[in-house]
This record gives structure tokens, C-alpha cells and sequence, in this order.
């Protein structure tokens, strides 16, 4: 009898943390927008403030911000067992084409049919374009995080070289024309997001990374992009190979840093760091360009989001399109145009990027459907490339063939072989 | 009545059998089977029978191929070499924590244990520092012109330091507690027919734990070959991929950029759950047949 006993015991007690356990995933409440951001750096704490922010205005559906850590692999679980998927979520941009065509994506349509404001002229035209698959609008901006070229002002007095950012273009001419006179461990560029720069050099050529659908990634442009910014390395005029460019530009030691619209507020941290920003450098006097993501509202598949929820989701993005100056504090480009027009979102250092048609135009965002795989392929090899570690051409064969056949795997996966 | 009999032992090893099936046996079969099949994790899975395997193993063009072939050499090469390590090292300084001169053993053994218990990505982070080129000792103290993380063997170097930091506590604890267990008697009677500290060692203290031995190197070798944090925090897999291990490839192609290829994932896990297998087998084999 005893062990009877115990066994039913030891059922009641695993019946019982099972169903906790199950609890974990749909703890969503009838009235609570669940929403999921991969956003685990700082930039987390400013939209938990623009949650509470809506929050405290008593809307009719309260929001719930979780942040995610690898968010796109929990979306896939919650997606294949269909309980827990989240209301709302931010995407980023080369998110969208693969979402759109695994059919995962809610259009927006119902969700802002009530919100008058939430329409393309009101937002930065490539973050609003980004969402739009062939004439649905998938997703909402919220902003557009961007490539930037930061300079030390004190540094570039000190050789005499302002000039250089007199047009707006820093060209690779202009850099290598400082050859032979930088101070012992001094640099002109650090090596910071390399892959992003490479990627503008292709626009800056007139390239792209695709031809019909196909990736171009083993192609003359690719190649002379490769081959302009290897030419700054040779020259001895970047940071060296296996350093942290990021520290020694903070440090004062390099002209300009190619890192992220983000950074700002860490440069500005620095004491004694006098820095501006620009355009990252380009191959050609003619065109800049800065490579550009973007974060994107957008609502998964979900059968139990309500009618009255969607609505409620417009709400909430109507309420970030008008105050999300608060995101501008993490140094992002804010996509709402009535708040980058905004006075207060001239004190940003970002507000550059939107401070006339020409940079906004230099915010380019890739939208090939395979644009993720290229960027893995670049980001893999473009340091070894641009040192002269390896060989060119080799590589580029390399990289398009690393291309093709993840391109090859996903379509299979997708039943479209 | 035998009811009552044949209960009893479920009732013990349920919750164990139970979880053992959610999180292990089930997790484990679902991924052989997509290991045979093209996954993006989103939609359901496309048979295709031993193509991932054929694509790996056999196309010589291909990029998983390449990618697989480059990532298990690593693998091996941080296997052979942090392993003997792993091994000898907490052996040594539990052999010599056991001498009567030494003080302070409790606090001794503290202090190598503690780093087992930091995360490694915040170890990284202070090691990467203390072998920055600029701020660090490399530089400063050694002179060094090259960048650690980033040129060869000083990147294999740094990921085998960091390894042994922290790994070195673990094993030690379990032989400090095996030799403890031997008796006093041996090595008295061995001091009596005139045995040193050598002979003793390897006469009385080795073949007493030969166990223990046997399971921290089986287990020391399986931990190894999943590798994984060292690495992408120390070197990011570079230069050139030189320290780019098995794991980090699995890991970046089914929750890497863009749609995942998980099926591929899965092939390449199971090829490195079989020579994890196959090795740890032949290990236990060789060193048990040894002892006798």
C-alpha cells in the first residue's frame, strides 16, 4: 500500500510541475500586448521607458515588453507549437523577405487601419519600403540604426587635414594622402564593422550583391571593393590586424572609427574625446554611402490575437510614432519623420543622417532575400581579405560558393528546391 | 502482490526517467531524424535521406564539407591538446597538495576551484585584456609585436590558457578526494622497503585511483570535444579560421544569420556525437584493460 501511496504521490507532483511548466509559455492575459524585442543592450532599457511611458496613459491593452535573448530561435519554437507566440515583436530588416516568404508574418493592414498617421509619408522612406513585400505593408519602422564614420576633431586639426570633410565625402584618395605621416601608433581608420564598409563600397561602385534573384557575391565590384579598402591596410594606415580599433579611437589614437550610430553615447562617455560624425569613407568622390539596418514592428501569426488587440497594437505604434524622441537617446535614427523634424531631435548627433535629402538617401538597407547569408559570407572573410592574408580572387570563390549552397539548403528546407 | 513489487523501483527512477526522456532521449532522436532531413525550423522538415551526410562527408566542394572537415581538425587539435593537460596538471597539484609541508591546502584548493565557477564570457573578457597587445602583458611584459587573438599559435595559446584556468579545479577536487581514499598503510610500508616519492607515486597512488582516472579522462574528452566558449569569446575562430571548432560551425548554421539550415546542423552533431562515442568507447576499453 505504501508504495501505492508514494507512487500517486510522485504522479501528483510531476502532473503538477508539468503543468507549470506548460504555464510558462501562453502567460499572455486577455488584455496584456505581449511584445518581444531582441534589444539585450542599453537600447533595452530605453523602450522598457517608452512602455511605461504608453502604459501610463491607461490605454485600453497594456503592453508588456520582453526582451529576448535569442529571440529569432524562440520564435521558431513558438511558431512550430503554436502557443506563446508573441503579439507584437521588433524584426530587423533582412528579417523580413525570409519571414514574408515562410508565410509567419501578420500583414499590418488591420492593425493600423485605424491609426490615420501610421502611412509611408510619415516615416523615413527605405525603413517604411523595407516592410512592403509586393504591395503589403508587413511591418512598421521604428528606426533605422546605421554605418557612421566617427572623427576625432582634435586629430584631424593636429594634421591638418579638416578639409577632408568638406564635402561631406571622405574618399580613400583623400586617406591614403596621409601616407608617411602619422606619428608612431597613430592610425587614419580602425578595422570596426569592416563588413558593413565593404558593403557601402559596393553601392558606392554601383554594384549589388544580387543579379535576378541570384547572389553576385564573386564579382568585379565585389572585388574592387575589396581592393580599394585593402588599399588603406597596405598603406599601413589601419589600426592593425587582431586590435581593438574601437578602444584606440576612444583612446585618441585613429582619425576615424567606422562603427555604429549607437556608439555615440559610448564615445561621448570618453573624457577628452572630442569627436564628430560623418559618412563612412567611400571609394569614389561621386557617392557615399552608409549601410544601414532597421528595427521593424511587426506581428507574428497568432490565431488568438483579437480583432480589439491589433487594434490596440496601432495604438501603441501611433503612440511610438509620436514620442519616440526617447529612442533617440540610443543613438538610433529615430524613423517617425514628425519626430526627427522635431527641434529637440537636432541635439542627437545622429540627426546628421536626416539633415537633408542627400543622407537620408546615403542610408541604404539591403532587402535581398539572401542578404543575411552574404553578410555572414563578407563579415567571415573580409578581415583576411583586406590584410592580405589570403588570396582574392580564391576567396571570392569561396564566399559565392558559401552563398549558393546555404541559399541551396533554405530553399530546399522551404520545399522550393 | 507483484504489483506492489514491480512499483516500487518506477517510483524511484520516474522523475529521473521522465526528465531523461523530455530533455534528452526525445531531443536526441528528433535530431538524428532531422539530421536526415532539410529544416529551416519553421516550416516541417523535407526528407532527404543521406544527402546532409553525403554533402559532409563525401562532396569535396562543398561548403559544409569544408566547413566540417575544418571544424572536427580543430576540434581534435584542442582535444589533444587541453585533454593530457586537463589531466596532468590538477593530477600534479593534487598529488602535491597531499605533502605535509603544505598549509593552507583548503584555500589553495579554493583558489583553483573558483574559476570553474565564473562564466567564460566574463572570464574572456579580463583574459583578452590581460593579452591585449596595448594594456595587457604580451605587449608590455613579453615585448610581443603581434596581436594575440589574432596570430598563430599565440591564439591556440590564450584559448588553452583560459582552458586550463578554468578547468583545472574540477578534476582535481575528484582526485584530491580518490587519494584521500587511499590507505596510509601502503605508503608506510612502502617507506619501509626504502620506496621515494616517485616509486610511490606511480606503485601505490596511480593504480589506487585508477577509476576516478579512467572517469575524468573519458569525461575530460567528451567535455572537449564540445568546445564551444572558448573560442568565440577569445578569437571569434580566427585567424583565418585556425581556431574555428566543430561546435561553432553547428551552432552558426542552425541559429546563425538568416533562415536556419538545421537539418545540415543536425547531420554535423550527430558525426560529432559518434566520434565522441567512438573515442570515449575506446578509451574506457584501453585504460580498463590496462589496470588489469
Amino acid at each position: 500500500m505504501k508504495a501505492k501511496k508514494m507512487a500517486l504521490i510522485m504522479v501528483v507532483l510531476i502532473l503538477g510541475s508539468m503543468t507549470i511548466l506548460a504555464g510558462c509559455g501562453s502567460g499572455s492575459d486577455k488584455n496584456t500586448i505581449t511584445f518581444w524585442t531582441p534589444l539585450t543592450g542599453d537600447d533595452g532599457a530605453y523602450m522598457d521607458q517608452l512602455v511605461k511611458d504608453y502604459n501610463a496613459t491607461e490605454p485600453e491593452f497594456k503592453i508588456k515588453h520582453v526582451i529576448t535573448a535569442d529571440m529569432y530561435t524562440k520564435i521558431s519554437t513558438v511558431l512550430n507549437s503554436g502557443k506563446g507566440v508573441p503579439d507584437l515583436a521588433i524584426i530587423h530588416a533582412d528579417r523580413v523577405p525570409g519571414f514574408v516568404k515562410q508565410g509567419v508574418l501578420e500583414p499590418m493592414g488591420a492593425a493600423i487601419s485605424g491609426q490615420p498617421e501610421i502611412t509611408e509619408a510619415n516615416y523615413l522612406p527605405q525603413a517604411w519600403a523595407t516592410g512592403n513585400i509586393e504591395g503589403t505593408q508587413y511591418t512598421v519602422p521604428l528606426d533605422i540604426h546605421s554605418n557612421t564614420m566617427y572623427y576625432n576633431k582634435d586629430l584631424l586639426k593636429q594634421y591638418g587635414v579638416e578639409s577632408f570633410l568638406d564635402d561631406d565625402v571622405v574618399t580613400i584618395e583623400e586617406m591614403l594622402s596621409l601616407q608617411g605621416k602619422m606619428e608612431p601608433d597613430q592610425y587614419v581608420v580602425n578595422d570596426a564593422l569592416l563588413g558593413w564598409v565593404i558593403m557601402a563600397q559596393i553601392q558606392n561602385l554601383g554594384g549589388d550583391i544580387q543579379e535576378n534573384g541570384k547572389p553576385a557575391v564573386n564579382t568585379p565590384v565585389m572585388k574592387q571593393a575589396f581592393e580599394e579598402v585593402k588599399k588603406i591596410a597596405d598603406a599601413g594606415l589601419m589600426t592593425p590586424f587582431g586590435e581593438d580599433g574601437y578602444l584606440m579611437f576612444q583612446a585618441g589614437n585613429v582619425l576615424f572609427s567606422t562603427d555604429g550610430t549607437w556608439s555615440s553615447t559610448a564615445h561621448a562617455a570618453v573624457e577628452g574625446l572630442n569627436f564628430g560624425v560623418t559618412n563612412i569613407y567611400s571609394a569614389t568622390p561621386d557617392k557615399f554611402t552608409n549601410r544601414a539596418s532597421s528595427h521593424l514592428f511587426a506581428m507574428l501569426k497568432n490565431d488568438q490575437r483579437t480583432d480589439e488587440k491589433e487594434a490596440g497594437v496601432g495604438a501603441f505604434l501611433e503612440f511610438i510614432r509620436e514620442n519616440s524622441l526617447e529612442w533617440a537617446k540610443a543613438g538610433q535614427i529615430v524613423a517617425s519623420k514628425q519626430v526627427i523634424e522635431s527641434p529637440e531631435y537636432d541635439q542627437f548627433m545622429q540627426s546628421f543622417f536626416t539633415s537633408n535629402e542627400k543622407e537620408v538617401e546615403s542610408l541604404y538597407i539591403y532587402t535581398y532575400e539572401y542578404y543575411p547569408y552574404v553578410a555572414e559570407a563578407v563579415d567571415t572573410y573580409c578581415a583576411d581579405i583586406v590584410r592580405g592574408n589570403v588570396d582574392l580572387d580564391e576567396t571570392l570563390a569561396t564566399m559565392q560558393k558559401f552563398v549558393e549552397d546555404k541559399i541551396a539548403e533554405s530553399s530546399g528546407a522551404a520545399g522550393t528546391p | 502482490m507483484m504489483n506492489k513489487k514491480s512499483i516500487a523501483p518506477f517510483v524511484f527512477v520516474g522523475p529521473h526517467l521522465i526528465l531523461f526522456l523530455i530533455f534528452i532521449l526525445i531531443p536526441t532522436l528528433y535530431g538524428i531524424y532531422a539530421s536526415f532531413t532539410q529544416w529551416n525550423l519553421m516550416n516541417d522538415p523535407v526528407w532527404v535521406g543521406m544527402a546532409n551526410y553525403k554533402a559532409i562527408l563525401f562532396d569535396e566542394s562543398s561548403t559544409f564539407h569544408n566547413q566540417f572537415v575544418n571544424g572536427l581538425s580543430n576540434t581534435l587539435i584542442f582535444v589533444g591538446i587541453s585533454v593530457p593537460l586537463l589531466i596532468v596538471i590538477p593530477l600534479s597539484v593534487a598529488v602535491a597538495l597531499e605533502h605535509k609541508k603544505v598549509r593552507m591546502k583548503g584555500f589553495i584548493q579554493a583558489l583553483l576551484y573558483i574559476p570553474g565557477l565564473i562564466s567564460i564570457s566574463a572570464a574572456a573578457l579580463i583574459w583578452l585584456l590581460i593579452f591585449n597587445k596595448q594594456l595587457g602583458i604580451t605587449g608590455n611584459l613579453f615585448h610581443s609585436q603581434a596581436a594575440w587573438p589574432a596570430t598563430q599559435p599565440y591564439a591556440w595559446i590564450i584559448i588553452f590558457v583560459i582552458t586550463v584556468w578554468g578547468g583545472v579545479g574540477g578534476n582535481m577536487i575528484i582526485y584530491r578526494a580518490s587519494i584521500a581514499g587511499v590507505s596510509r598503510d601502503l605508503y608506510e610500508a612502502a617507506e619501509m622497503d626504502g620506496a621515494g616519492a616517485g616509486r610511490k607515486f606511480i606503485s601505490i597512488t596511480l593504480p589506487s585511483i585508477r577509476f576516478p582516472l579512467i572517469f575524468t579522462f573519458v569525461m575530460t574528452t567528451a567535455g572537449a570535444f564540445n568546445v564551444f566558449g572558448q573560442p568565440l569569446m577569445m578569437t571569434d575562430g580566427g585567424p583565418r579560421q585556425t581556431t574555428h571548432v566543430l561546435m561553432m560551425y553547428i551552432r552558426q548554421l542552425a541559429f546563425g544569420h538568416g533562415e536556419s539550415i538545421a537539418g545540415m546542423a543536425s547531420a554535423m552533431a550527430v558525426l560529432l556525437g559518434l566520434v565522441i562515442l567512438v573515442i570515449s568507447a575506446l578509451q574506457y576499453y584501453v585504460m580498463n584493460r590496462n589496470a588489469h
